[in-house]
């Protein structure tokens, strides 16, 4: 325990001794976790802004015109049996015009230019939650769009699919990406640690003669790694934070949209970073100081 | 708690000790001798394991160096206080932290370190300049600072490499001094020097190494 808290005290001397080369590699460490970070981020929102309007859609079924009162009835049953579907609501021709003569309002009387109702009946149909990722609507409206008396279904599919494109070429570049930093970082401490121990190969020869024991001589290398990756850790996490509240305040002035897209990031989307640093970086040490011969 | 038996080592081709056999009991106070290059360190090293024999058995304080596991020897060096004929010493380290570093590896209480360093600083006349770093001390000073550094933990064997080399007559009496006063507490003491008033007199068992043998052995 002693040797510990010694070890602790000889490492931040040490990172306080050659703090120069230190803060470098906590910022070159710091920059490859915040650009990883920032995607993951970019990608976490666009993730949830497509769960949330794929709720806000739903899918509206057109219906043919003049479909029969029993056609109708079939349909509504049938939905009515699809687990999948939580909510029915069905508008008719009557109430589809009433609707749309109240949003058109003062313009209204250019409906009156019509001689027959233009609209169709139609049903507004609501997923259940858990079935709310882009594929399976998809797949649903198709489904849906096959049956007898359906004119067409609707559900923002461009939208939503070249979204969900985005989103899944995202995640899979968050991952490679992740893998390339992770592995950067685990490089630049394994440099830096390794600058450290052949500048102090004197003091460890003679740390031996005196009878140190390896975990003696280790532990000071590895718990400096370990700091260096913490602390990265922190400034990236700290810079997340202000990148992110800045792009919240400031593009919320012109874009008050933002706000639909930018989640506020609960605190543990600011974890994964430091972890992933100091493991990275304790193991890029544990690599440099390798074994230690007697 | 020294003992040699057919030991030979050689660098390269350059063969520096051959067939050496010696054995230095258990509390005794002995001299390794010869001229400059005969191998004295060399045979101080395959003492505490800094260098492995060709041939030969050698046991140090109960320990079989041809079995020894990597692992131990930190333990049997801890036993072994060694004052390097090229001291050794850390030069970002104060005068204090070196010696200490002796008791740290120990895994000593800070309180007791700073009560052990403290008075073997004392003995070597250094404690005023415990806080000073060594590239400011003298070549003399410097040698007693590793005197104190090896002697601080009270191991069992104290190997000493021309331990007087950078001092004057009086001061080699008062590190000779300090040498007996560890031996008397039953601390065996081996000596290497070319510097044969060191042990004239003195009673003591001394052993002549020549062309990488042990020439003679006598008591002086
Ligand atoms: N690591 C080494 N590699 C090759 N040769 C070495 C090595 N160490 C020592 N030698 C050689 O071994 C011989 C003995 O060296 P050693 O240092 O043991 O002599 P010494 O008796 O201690 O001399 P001095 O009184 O000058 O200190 C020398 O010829 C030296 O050049
Ligand atoms: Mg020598």
């Amino acid at each position: 325990m002693r040797i510990f808290l010694y070890s602790v005290e000889t490492s931040l001397k040490s990172l306080w001794r050659e703090k120069w080369i230190n803060l470098l590699t906590v910022l070159s460490i710091s920059i490859g976790l915040l650009i990883i970070s920032a995607f993951a981020t970019i990608t976490h929102n666009l993730d949830s802004v497509l769960k949330r309007w794929s709720r806000d859609f739903g899918l509206v079924v057109y219906l043919n015109d003049g479909l029969s009162k029993e056609a109708e009835d079939t349909l509504t049953a049938f939905f009515r049996h699809d687990a999948d579907i939580s909510g029915i609501k069905y508008i008719s021709k009557e109430q589809a015009l009433e609707e749309l003569r109240l949003t058109l309002g003062e313009q209204s009387p250019v409906l009156e230019g019509f001689e027959d109702n233009p609209l169709p009946s139609s049903f507004e149909l609501t997923l259940k939650q858990e079935r709310l990722d882009p594929v399976f609507v998809q797949r649903k409206a198709s489904e849906i769009k096959r049956l007898n008396g359906v004119e067409e279904v609707q559900y923002g599919e461009k939208w939503l699919s070249s979204l969900n494109a985005l989103a899944n070429i995202m995640k899979v570049s968050v991952v490679f990406l992740g893998g390339a930093v992770f592995i950067a970082i685990a490089f630049i401490t394994y440099s830096t640690i390794k600058i450290f121990f052949y500048r102090r190969k004197d003091e460890i020869e003679t740390l031996k003669l005196l009878g140190a024991t390896r975990s003696f001589i280790r532990l000071p290398f590895l718990l400096e790694g370990l700091f260096i990756g913490i602390m990265a850790g922190a400034v990236s996490a700290l810079g997340l934070f202000g990148v992110y509240s800045l792009v919240m305040s400031k593009v919320a002035g012109f874009l008050p949209s933002i706000n639909i897209v930018m989640v506020p990031l609960p605190l543990k989307a600011y974890m994964p970073a430091p972890l992933a640093g100091a493991l990275m970086s304790f193991l890029g040490s544990f690599v440099a100081v390798g074994t230690i011969k007697y | 708690m020294i003992r040699f038996t057919n030991v030979s080592k050689s660098y390269d081709s350059d063969i520096v000790l051959k067939d050496i056999s010696l054995s230095i009991e258990k509390g005794e106070f002995a001299f390794l001798t010869g001229p400059s290059g005969v191998g004295k360190t060399t045979l101080l090293k395959l003492v505490y394991c800094a260098e492995r024999p060709d041939e030969g058995e050698i046991v140090v304080a109960g320990w079989d160096l041809k079995k020894i596991k990597p692992g131990t020897i930190p333990f049997l060096r801890r036993n072994v206080g060694i004052v390097f004929q090229d001291f050794r010493l850390l030069m970002n380290k104060t005068v204090f932290d070196n010696v200490a570093l002796a008791l740290r590896i120990h895994d000593m209480h800070p309180q007791e370190i700073k009560q052990y360093v403290g008075d073997v600083l004392k003995e070597v006349k250094l404690k005023h300049k415990e806080n000073i770093f060594p590239q400011h001390l003298s070549g003399g000073e410097q040698q007693r600072v590793v005197i104190a550094r090896a002697m601080v933990a009270k191991p069992t064997v104290l190997l000493a490499d021309e331990p007087t080399g950078n001092l004057d007559a009086e001061t080699s009496g008062a590190i000779m001094k300090l040498f007996r006063g560890i031996n008397a507490k039953g601390t065996t003491v081996l000596i290497a020097t070319h510097n044969d008033s060191l042990f004239h007199g003195m009673g003591r068992r001394v052993f002549y190494l020549k062309d990488a043998r042990i020439e003679k052995e006598r008591i002086e």
